[in-house]
């Protein structure tokens, strides 16, 4: 992407640009990034370059909108979530999962109908991301991606909360899925770091061990 | 023998003067004398006497003689009037049945195009040839066509001739002299003063030709007269032939005459703009005058240039819309010779040189079409305004595609889902003036960002190819029911009709062919492929030019069905047989590919015309002739990278998108900018990814990079 004299660098992914080269520009400083999808940028870059250094990713810059961080953050982890909903379609099918269950404590009610039902697990992935998505893109809530209200970021907990179960589903009832979509993109790992940080979820809903996991790591480096 | 017949023939007339003459028996003259002495006694021939009454009767005859031989030259003259009218009237038929079959082609093609709108299949309709052929003919003869006379000169000539010859021998002059040339303006269509009067009555004067002349003759009692008037006679036909002659060239120049009404239309066009800008001037120099011209007033006055300059535009735009059909038109149909004369080099091309090219080409007054489709083009002429803003979407969105018939529109993006929205389908308006609307279905298989997109003719399948490698085909099986779906209805895998996989890099670009469901696609890695996507052994063939680089888009050629054209990153593009998988043409510009990047990223066929069009990484839009491969206009088109081109489904209107964050309208005629929206915002260094025409409603949609697509009315 780089022109050899040094001329403007355009960060594009011209048609016809290799998969391997797709958004593989020189990094940019938050601080020039002029747009108004700046943060969406800025995250997209970090994760780009390495998505296990979750710590960096959630790292906020300074003088930002802590709201806007939120949600901006909150949109890449459902957009990702697409992938692990793609992987779970092959496998997870409403024949053999016929409710949103994690562990055998929950059956979880698909929020997407007017009266809350039980869902397939493989429906209520998909409407709840189709929710989600909704959602954070609503001109009534989100009007915005530079300045959000905070009654709108009180919405995120919820999301969040939704969105989780998709992880818990996937890694009670489809490990294999889970670890090779973990293994690539650490996003579960990402997911509670970020609930954890900004106190999006109680501790108790975070059913996944990654926590712990993190935890013990802590323990035995220290 | 012959002599004796005249004799007794002329007993009883000779009888007959005797009976008027003896009342004067007297006369002088021999001729009178005779028939007293016949009178008096029967006997009393004397030699003087029958001499001269032979010599009498032998004046007699000849005189007849060239009565008749007036007579026939006459009505040979007619009867070369008459073919020679005969040939006009036959030149009327066959335009008029050119033009029949001209508007049959039109109403084949446009039911053909309804049947493939509405059901998605050709319509079988037995001969959807165009009528060229004849037209090419029609065109080729034209010079003699438009001037029958002419085609029948030769013998009209002889007959002329003949006819003045014996004119001259008696001196029966001006009055049929009048009478033909009358007629020969008649026949022209000419009349314009008060020889339409006299042509008025040039039945009845024709009518009482024989009687009138024999009047004449009779006065007239010797041939010997006939030299006298013969100057005059020469003096006048040579007058009548000068005026025929000059009528037929008028007749022959008709269509240059109106050549020269559309120059007129354009110099009045051009004028308004001039004055504008001498306005404009005029404040300029008063700026200047003030002394105080600071930056601030330049810029006003910049402004108000280009405002004049636009205005201009417009202006010019409306005036000649009703020329723009006709140049349409005769493009199409004339075929080659128009297009030969539209190539020119890439450098001395402006709009309206170009234009001015065009506008000689303009051939006949096909004035019903042209009426209609000004109307109609007349209520497509609109202001675009947005009015729906659909957002669901995570990340840009890379491609849209219209429904071909429901008001339903299928976005990609690289948030790898697509989503599925139905324009009826808005959420209450909550005061705001553009309308939200809520995605019916999202599509997901892709595992990476979904690049390209293309919905089948019947809108029953939809194409999407990824960085993932993989072209999807989504089915739904709900057919036209598509506007009813429950966004959170069941999964059903059966969504997902099958999965073409083949290429080993990302794929960019996809079309469809609607009249056989065939589906070109490019990647990364090189290859153009051509697929058959319902049948088994979905790929049919594989293209590939290596040395000009990676294809970043590929489309159908819509009046070849059997080629393809691909455009590579190094700003060339290549028509594929897709028979023989050859190259056929290639689209090439062979200037200074080197400096600067010109690499395509969007390439479109013209519904109808032969012809490309091209978006360059460089700003440009490029104009391709399909057939010998030369570029036929440039124009630098956008402040920044042109990324997305959509032409409309009528061939008017080009709508382009580019990374400068508008979208543009232009008028495919003349190249002119009719509209311009600022419509998304920048992510990176991108903006506007994919632009649409719906192919039969009045909507077009632009995505871009901010994750939105919009939609304008």
């Amino acid at each position: 992407m780089k022109m050899a004299d040094g001329s403007v660098i355009l960060r594009r992914n011209r048609p016809g640009t290799k998969a391997k080269d797709f958004c593989r520009w020189p990094d940019e400083v938050f601080e020039e990034m002029d747009s108004t999808l700046a943060v969406q940028q800025y995250i997209q870059q970090l994760i780009k370059r390495d998505p296990a250094n979750i710590d960096l990713i959630l790292k906020m810059p300074d003088a930002q909108d802590e709201g806007v961080w939120k949600y901006e953050h909150l949109r890449q982890f459902c957009m990702e979530l697409n992938g692990l909903a793609v992987r779970l379609q092959n496998e997870c099918h409403p024949e053999t999962c016929t409710q949103m269950t994690a562990t055998e404590q929950w059956i979880f009610l698909c929020a997407a109908h007017k009266t809350p039902k039980e869902c397939p697990a493989i429906d209520y992935t998909r409407h709840t991301l189709d929710g989600a998505a909704c959602l954070l893109n609503s001109n009534k809530y989100f009007p915005s991606r530079v300045s959000i209200k905070e009654s709108s970021v009180a919405k995120l907990g919820s999301v969040c909360r939704r969105v989780y179960r998709i992880f818990s589903h996937a890694y009670y009832h489809h490990r294999v899925i889970f670890d090779v979509f973990e293994n690539e993109t650490h996003l579960c790992r990402r997911f509670t770091h970020f609930v954890t940080k900004y106190n999006l979820m109680s501790k108790d809903n975070l059913i996944v061990p990654i926590l712990e996991e993190d935890n013990i790591l802590d323990e035995s480096e220290a | 023998m012959k002599i004796y017949g005249n004799l007794t023939m002329e007993d009883t007339s000779i009888r007959e003067n005797g009976g008027q003459i003896q009342m004067g028996p007297q006369g002088g003259s021999v001729v009178n004398n005779k028939p007293s002495e016949q009178g008096n006694s029967q006997v009393q021939y004397s030699i003087p006497g029958i001499l001269h009454f032979i010599q009498h009767e032998w004046a007699r005859f000849e005189l007849e003689r060239s009565q008749w031989e007036v007579d026939r030259a006459e009505l040979q003259a007619r009867i070369a009037f008459l073919q020679g009218e005969r040939k006009g009237q036959e030149n009327l038929k066959n335009d008029l049945v050119r033009r029949i079959k001209m508007l049959e082609y039109a109403l084949k093609q446009e039911r053909a195009k309804y049947h493939k709108l509405k059901y998605g299949v050709d319509l079988q309709q037995g001969d959807m040839k165009p009528p060229v052929l004849e037209d090419s003919n029609n065109v080729d003869s034209q010079a003699e066509t438009e001037s029958p006379v002419v085609a029948n000169h030769p013998s009209w000539r002889q007959g002329r001739q003949l006819l003045r010859q014996y004119l001259q021998e008696i001196g029966y002059t001006d009055r049929i002299i009048d009478v033909r040339s009358t007629r020969v303006r008649a026949l022209l269509g000419l009349n314009n003063n008060a020889e339409q009067d006299e042509n008025v009555n040039g039945a009845p004067v024709n009518g009482n030709e024989s009687n009138k002349r024999a009047s004449e003759t009779q006065g007239r009692r010797t041939p010997a007269k006939k030299t006298q008037p013969s100057s005059l006679a020469e003096a006048m036909m040579m007058e009548t032939e000068a005026a025929v002659m000059v009528n037929l060239d008028f007749l022959t120049n008709a269509d240059v005459d109106m050549e020269d009404d559309d120059d007129i239309n354009e110099d009045v066009e051009l004028e308004p703009g001039d004055e504008m800008d001498d306005d404009v001037k005029a404040v300029k120099r008063k700026g200047k005058l003030d002394d105080d011209v600071d930056a601030e007033a330049m810029e006003v006055l910049n402004e108000l240039n280009l405002l004049s300059e636009s205005v201009d535009h417009q202006r010019q735009d409306i005036k000649e819309e009703s020329n723009e059909w006709n140049k349409g038109l005769s493009y199409s149909s004339t075929g080659k010779p128009c297009r030969q004369l539209r190539i020119n080099d890439e450098e001395n091309i402006d709009s309206t040189l170009g234009l001015g090219e065009l506008a000689q080409l303009t051939v006949n007054n096909d004035a019903e079409t042209t009426y209609d489709i000004s109307s109609s083009k007349e209520a497509f002429r609109k202001t675009w305004n947005a009015k729906y803003t659909l957002r669901s979407h995570f990340d840009g969105v890379r491609a849209l595609a219209f429904h071909p018939t429901e008001p339903v529109l299928i976005t990609a993006s690289e948030d790898h889902t697509l989503k599925l929205w139905n324009l009826q389908k808005t959420v209450p308006a909550k005061k705001s003036a553009s309308l939200d609307v809520e995605p019916l279905y999202t599509f997901r298989c892709h595992t990476g960002p979904v690049l390209c997109l293309a919905i089948s003719g019947t809108g029953e399948y939809c194409y999407s190819g990824g960085l993932d490698r993989n072209i999807h085909c989504w089915h739904r099986s709900h057919g036209c029911s598509m506007s009813n779906i429950d966004p959170y209805d069941l999964f059903e895998p059966e969504v997902l009709n099958c999965t073409l996989s083949g290429h080993t890099d990302a794929v960019w670009g996809l079309s469809v062919l609607h009249s056989r469901q065939h589906l070109v696609s490019c990647a990364a890695d090189g290859t153009v492929k051509l697929w058959a996507p319902h049948s088994e052994g979905a790929l049919l063939n594989t293209f590939t030019s290596e040395a000009d680089g990676v294809p970043s888009s590929v489309d159908f050629v819509n009046d070849e069905p059997n080629r393809i054209v691909a455009a590579f990153n190094s700003s060339h593009s290549i028509i594929f047989d897709t028979e023989t998988g050859k190259p056929v043409v290639r689209l090439e510009s062979g200037q200074d590919s080197v400096a600067a990047n010109k690499q395509i990223n969007r390439v479109v066929c013209h519904p109808t015309l032969p012809l490309t069009i091209s978006a360059h990484e460089d700003r440009h839009i490029r104009f391709w002739d399909n057939n010998t491969g030369k570029i036929v206009h440039s124009m630098v088109a956008h402040l920044d990278a042109v990324t997305s081109l959509a032409v409309d489904p009528n061939g008017l209107y080009l709508l382009s998108g580019s990374h400068d964050c508008s979208i543009r309208l232009w008028h495919l005629d003349n190249k002119t900018c009719v509209q311009e929206i600022t419509a998304h915002r920048k992510k990176f260094d991108e903006s506007i990814l994919d632009v649409a025409f719906h192919p039969s409603r009045p909507y077009i949609a632009s995505a871009g990079a901010d994750g939105l697509a919009k939609v304008f009315v």
